[in-house]
């Protein structure tokens, strides 16, 4: 946003999947190294995921299943370069993404919040109307027949009771 | 069968955040080809229609989803 950006350090997220060959534990021990290459390049992790074994989409250099790890941290910007690159010649791991993530300012956050309520409060109205819906079609008499609900929505509701009002009738007469 | 309603972005109405992680999210806006689909035809919105893309494609580049259908 601002064009002179003082800080030098940013925030990243990283994915990144290790081969089949490796066994739960090893691949515990990859990560552990993954994470030391960032902490040597100055680098601090602040939170880490590990999504253990899944299945991959498609096939990278003939694994089809691959241990998945996640981690973000703060970096800084010219030191991720030198990561990105020992982790591409790496054969511990398969394939890895960073991503720049934003962390969000409080102002932002506030921001949220507030229309997280109102979207809270919105759909509690709808539920309630909803359930006054509910309420006034089983005062109404029930019975209706099957193949009523397709016409439901086409018709006013008018309509639907002149109709029900008929069929009821019908029935009585039966 | 043309649907009239007028359509709203799933993720504006949510308030959500496009996550390239979340698979289960973009399998909604994808097709049975893996294509990534129209916002006029999901109703996602212009501004999350591109966040969108390129979630999409950075999960398939982490094999999270993949890029045909077979
Ligand atoms: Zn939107």
């Amino acid at each position: 946003m601002s064009k002179t950006k003082k800080s030098t350090i940013g925030h990243y997220e990283m994915l990144f999947i290790m081969p089949n060959k490796f066994t739960e534990d090893e691949a515990k021990t990859v990560i552990e190294k993954v994470e030391k290459t960032i902490a040597d390049g100055s680098g601090q992790i602040t939170s880490r995921e590990y999504w253990g074994k899944k299945k991959l989409a498609y096939e990278i250099k003939h694994n089809s299943y691959g241990y998945y790890s996640l981690c973000e941290f703060d970096l800084e910007k010219n030191a991720l370069a030198a990561i990105d690159q020992s982790l591409r010649l790496s054969t511990d791991v398969l394939r890895h993404q960073i991503i720049i993530k934003k962390s969000k300012t409080e102002e932002e956050l506030a921001h949220d919040k507030k229309i997280n309520e109102k979207i809270v409060a919105k759909k509690a109205e709808e539920e309630k109307e909803a359930k006054l819906k509910e309420k006034k079609q089983a005062d109404t008499p029930e019975a209706t027949p099957k193949a009523a609900p397709k016409k439901e929505k086409r018709t006013d509701m008018k309509d639907l009771d002149e109709k029900l009002e008929g069929i009821l009738s019908a029935k009585d007469l039966i | 069968m043309n649907n009239k309603k007028t359509k709203e972005c799933y993720f504006c109405v949510n308030n959500l955040e496009v996550d390239y992680k979340d698979t289960r999210t973009l399998k909604r806006f994808i097709n049975f080809y893996m294509k990534i689909l129209p916002g006029k035809r999901t109703g996602v919105c212009a501004w999350h229609q591109r966040k969108l893309a390129t979630a999409i494609k950075r999960s398939r580049v982490m094999a999270l989803l993949s890029a045909t259908h077979k």
